[in-house]
């Protein structure tokens, strides 16, 4: 059930977001470093990933590279 | 004057992605609670545009840890002296060790004429008693003229060598070599709705196949019996994921951003989780920027996981380790990054991790970045 309503929202919210077409000259606002997906620092992201690769079940998600750990 | 201007934006703009040479040096301190892990790890990233074709970026951490973690040992002594004496209790405690990892990858971006990138790369990791070599493809197709929409496939392979002791079975200490694979594949789609938003989502696949046991933990069989012992942990050698991954991100306003992930995962060893994931990014002056995120997780238990002493019996399959039980976790992140100059930046960030489990952990990084 619950991952229904989490799916169910997840349709909703990209159904609800319409989209229209944006010029490259109007990209100014995507393209600062606060609108990037991987922060301001990627390599920040990545320690994080590690941590939680380490101490949780479960991953993926985020791109298809990065090592493995024998992590206690 | 101002169309030159403009389409220089539109230039930088267009592909989205900050192409930067740059040289960053990170340091993490990891800290869990109880006197349990802790990790020290320096970084070093390196960015650099070959042309306006080609970019490599390399990547080098090297990890010290050290610590304890739980596991179950037995009061009268450990591995082999406990190996089916039913006279001795266990206990569930920590297990003290020291480690060191060095990991290193490299990915090549190719860009093509219709500004298609492709990217390979190669990640190795090494550990006294793992080793890990993979590598990835990725190829991003943007499927319209003003680039706001693209399609991404990927796929890694990951090939383990694992080191494993023989405390219980027959106590003889000896190691042997096991080995584990991991494919990976995904598919995404990224979206720009507006001129101040965009949204990706993704769906991943995951096979581990091979030794997939912790050989650090362990667990307690017929403890009610005269044949008590301890034993392995034990799992499945294969294990099938899949999962969905939806990511949006706007400017509220001219300074802050915003941005909000869920991720949903499944596997056949019937552990499914739910990640959410809050960030905001607010600039202060032209230099300071701040974040906070919020990042909740919840997930169920492995089918074969149990934490009590007197549950196994003689299960195939049998695992104590708290990482496959039932638990959610809270991430909050803070984080300060100041401009010096064009070039040099700065950035500080501080973490809190907090497990139902009991487990409590503190992440501090601190790094600076040269842009060339």
């Amino acid at each position: 059930m619950m991952r229904l309503i989490l799916l169910s929202l997840s349709g909703l919210l990209l159904m609800g977001c319409s989209s229209k077409e944006v010029k490259p000259w109007e990209k100014e606002n995507l393209a600062q470093d606060i609108m990037q997906y991987g922060g301001l620092h990627p390599e920040v992201k990545k320690f994080e990933a590690h941590v939680y690769f380490s101490k949780e079940a479960s991953r993926g998600g985020s791109g298809v590279g990065g090592g493995g750990c024998g992590c206690n | 004057m101002q169309l030159s201007k403009i389409t220089a934006i539109a230039i930088i703009a267009s592909s989205m992605v900050q192409a930067e040479n740059y040289v960053s040096v990170e340091f993490l301190q990891y800290d869990e609670s109880d006197s349990r892990v802790s990790v020290s790890a320096p970084s070093l990233s390196i960015s650099h545009d070959i042309g306006t074709d080609y970019n490599i970026k390399a990547d080098f951490v090297h990890d010290a840890v050290s610590g304890a973690t739980p596991t179950w040992r037995s009061d009268t002594g450990s591995g082999a002296s406990s190996r089916g004496d039913s006279s001795s209790d266990y206990s569930y405690g920590n297990q003290e060790f020291d480690e060191e990892r060095n990991a290193g990858s490299i990915l090549l971006t190719t860009r093509f004429d219709n500004r298609d990138e492709l990217y390979t790369g190669i990640d190795y990791s090494r550990e006294s008693d793992f080793d890990s070599k993979s590598v990835s493809v990725e190829y991003m197709h943007y499927t319209d003229s003003s680039h706001n929409q693209s399609v991404s496939v990927g796929a890694s392979y990951a090939y383990n060598e694992i080191l494993s002791y023989d405390y219980y079975d027959t106590g003889s200490g000896a190691s042997q070599k096991e080995t584990s694979s991991s494919i990976n594949a995904e598919i995404g789609l990224s979206q720009v709705l507006d001129a101040k938003s965009s949204v990706k989502v993704a769906g991943f696949v995951i096979s581990d196949d091979g030794y997939l046991n912790n050989p650090h933990a362990s667990v307690i069989r017929n403890y009610k019996t005269s044949n008590r012992r301890q034993a392995g942990d034990k799992r499945p050698d294969t294990r099938l994921a899949y999962g969905a991954d939806v990511k949006y991100i706007r400017l509220l306003t001219d300074d802050l951003s915003y941005q909000i992930g869920y991720r949903f995962y499944d596997d056949d060893w019937d552990i499914s989780s739910h990640t959410i994931n809050n960030d905001v990014y607010y600039k202060v002056t032209d230099n300071l920027t701040l974040g906070a995120g919020v990042r909740y997780y919840a997930q169920t238990e492995a089918n074969f996981y149990n934490k009590e002493k007197d549950f196994f019996t003689n299960e195939e399959f049998a695992s104590s380790d708290e990482r496959l039980s039932d638990f959610d976790a809270l991430t909050y992140k803070a984080s300060v990054d100041y401009k010096f100059s064009d070039k040099v930046s700065f950035n500080l960030g501080g973490e809190f991790y907090t497990q139902s489990t009991g487990l409590d952990a503190t992440l501090f990084t601190t790094g600076v970045k040269y842009r060339y």
